[in-house]
């Protein structure tokens, strides 16, 4: 479904990717985990297409053709969603209009009828449940004033009512209390399907425990160091970072958080 | 959604008449009061007897193509307990210009609201000066302008606090695009004994292109030493992780943008409390922010 060949990336002067080759079946639940400032949500934002990363070698292709020459909105409609790690407002835009407006925009693309405003609503209803998001949160501005868990849990509603192909989840764990993981994972439980696969950026092995990996990665200095089966996730809860093979320390000066580099870019 | 035109012949059941306004008024006891405006040298003035409430709808639509100028003045006069609302469409050709000054007296109690569209027109100057001459009077002025191409939009405003306890608000959006350009220029005064006065005074700009082009000047100008006054005046672009956010959920680059700008300058038209002129708005907005080029 997804291969990535020797992905190379890099945000402004500072080179994020170094190298990174991964391949994804359908069905699959692939995590990526690592320690701050090794490209994890460089990896999840450069699939999805966003502005500031320049990808400098390497190719991504999704479901045999090329990803990399799309625009974001095209890759949505091809299936590819980017749960995001810091959600943005948008006030003025109520939220199921906007997610009305994205359905239609991926059906319109794709040759499929557009859904009026019934039907969808009749959609938005029964997704919103499966993840507890009250009905007037819906009418409300998209993100407007949600708690870090609301905005997380709108997220995991919009992948339900998208159904992409290949989720992105950028740590969607983060800044989550256990009842809002436990909410936020049942609903990417319940999209898990033998058609669909996953990525799972994250940086604790909690998550995990909910949504159970196929594989696991570790990103380290913008290379994959290290791959292995869900075992691997709990060897690293108990060990951290520091045991992995060591990679040669990248030039130029140190790197912040890939948090804050997104943020940077985000402004 | 179909985009069109307001029509000049159609304003909701409502007629404009050939002056180009639409006047109801109401006594204290919710009763019609037939309310009329008189000439003066220049324009009009509207007199709003004490507790009685008045909405004045003032439409200035054309599709003449020609340049020609509109010049239009008004005085408005709210006494003890009066209440003004006063809703302004700015509709005009391409080549002409529109120049309004009003100037307001709000006394005791009284309170004066503005709502101000501007959207088509080579060349807009839009004038408010108001007096809180009386005790506990409050004004509102809320202004929404629309430049494309060349457009050169002007707005002044004058809030003069002279008696204590009044209260004003302020909120003037701009979207810029083409080569527009955008002037807010805004001043309160408190006077000396304007005590307890509050007022807020704030100026939001979008810009779509880079070559339009956005001053704001807002000022306060306190001589009493117990108030409460705020201003702030912001100029921005399309923030770029909004975009890629409705964009990486499916929704098309031109159409995140024009919900962008949509949402930005919706909320000055949602506080329009009159439905038939919202229907008239709402597409105005649409055709103002459709995609261009």
């Amino acid at each position: 479904m997804l291969e990535i060949i020797n992905l190379e990336a890099s945000v402004g002067e500072k080179q994020i990717l170094r190298g990174i080759t991964l391949k994804v079946n359908k069905g699959e639940v692939h995590a990526i985990m690592g320690p701050n400032g090794s490209g994890k949500s460089t990896l999840a934002n450069v699939l999805a297409g966003r502005e500031g990363y320049t990808v400098t070698g390497g190719s991504v292709s999704f479901e045999g053709k090329g990803l990399l020459d799309l625009a974001p909105e095209d890759r949505a409609a091809r299936g590819i969603f980017l749960a995001f790690q810091y959600p943005v407002e948008i006030p003025g835009v109520s939220n199921s209009y906007f997610m009305k407006t994205a359905l239609n925009a991926i059906r319109k693309h794709n040759g499929q009828p557009e859904l009026d405003a019934i039907d969808f609503l009749k959609v938005i209803k029964e997704k919103a449940r499966g993840v507890e998001i009250p009905e007037p949160m819906l009418s409300r501005g998209v993100n407007e004033g949600f708690s870090g868990g609301e905005k997380k849990r709108n997220e995991i509603l919009q992948m339900a009512i998208l159904e992409p192909r290949l989720c992105l989840l950028d740590e969607t764990d983060s800044g989550l209390d256990i009842d809002a993981l436990q909410i936020v994972a049942k609903g990417i439980n319940a999209l898990r399907s033998p058609e669909r696969a996953f990525i799972v950026v994250t940086h604790y092995q909690r998550l995990l425990n909910y949504v159970q990996p196929d594989f696991v990665h570790v990103l380290s200095g913008g290379r994959i160091v290290k791959s292995g089966g869900k075992e691997l996730a709990l060897e690293l809860e108990k060990k951290g970072y520091g045991w992995l093979p060591a990679t040669e320390a990248p030039a130029g000066p140190p790197r912040s958080s890939g948090g804050e580099q997104e943020k940077a870019v985000a402004r | 959604m179909t985009v069109g035109l307001p029509s000049s012949s159609v304003f909701t059941g409502k007629s404009v008449g050939l002056e180009g306004f639409w006047l109801e008024a109401r006594r204290p006891d919710g009763a019609s009061l037939d309310l009329k405006p008189e000439s003066v040298t220049n324009g009009r003035r509207l007199t709003v007897p004490s507790g009685c409430q008045a909405t004045l709808i003032e439409k200035s639509e054309s599709q003449r193509s020609d340049p020609y100028t509109t010049q239009l003045r008004w005085e408005f006069i709210l006494t003890e307990g009066a209440t003004l609302n006063h809703y302004k469409l700015v509709h005009e050709g391409p080549q002409a210009a529109h120049h309004s000054f009003v100037e307001v007296d709000v006394q005791k109690a009284a309170s004066f609201q503005s709502h101000v569209f501007l959207f088509e027109g080579a060349q807009i100057r839009n004038t408010i000066h108001v007096r809180l001459s009386g005790e506990d009077a409050d004004c509102l002025l809320e202004g929404l302008y629309v430049g494309s191409g060349s457009r050169v939009i002007e707005n002044h405003t004058l809030v003069d606090h002279q008696k204590p306890r009044g209260t004003s608000r302020q909120l003037y959006k701009g979207i810029l695009d083409g080569q527009s350009r955008g002037l807010f220029d805004g001043l309160v005064v408190v006077q000396r004994e304007a005590q307890k006065t509050d007022a807020v005074q704030t100026n939001r700009n979008l810009l779509l292109s880079t070559e339009a082009k956005a001053v704001s000047n807002p000022e306060l100008k306190i001589l009493a030493n117990d108030v409460k006054c705020k201003h702030g005046s912001t100029i921005g672009q399309i923030d770029a992780a909004q975009l890629f956010y409705m964009r990486s959920r499916g929704v098309p680059q031109a159409e995140a943008r024009r919900l962008l700008v949509y949402a930005f300058a919706s909320e000055m038209i949602e506080q329009v409390e009159v439905p038939a002129l919202r229907e008239i708005l709402f597409p105005c907005l649409n055709l103002a922010t459709s995609i261009r080029k």
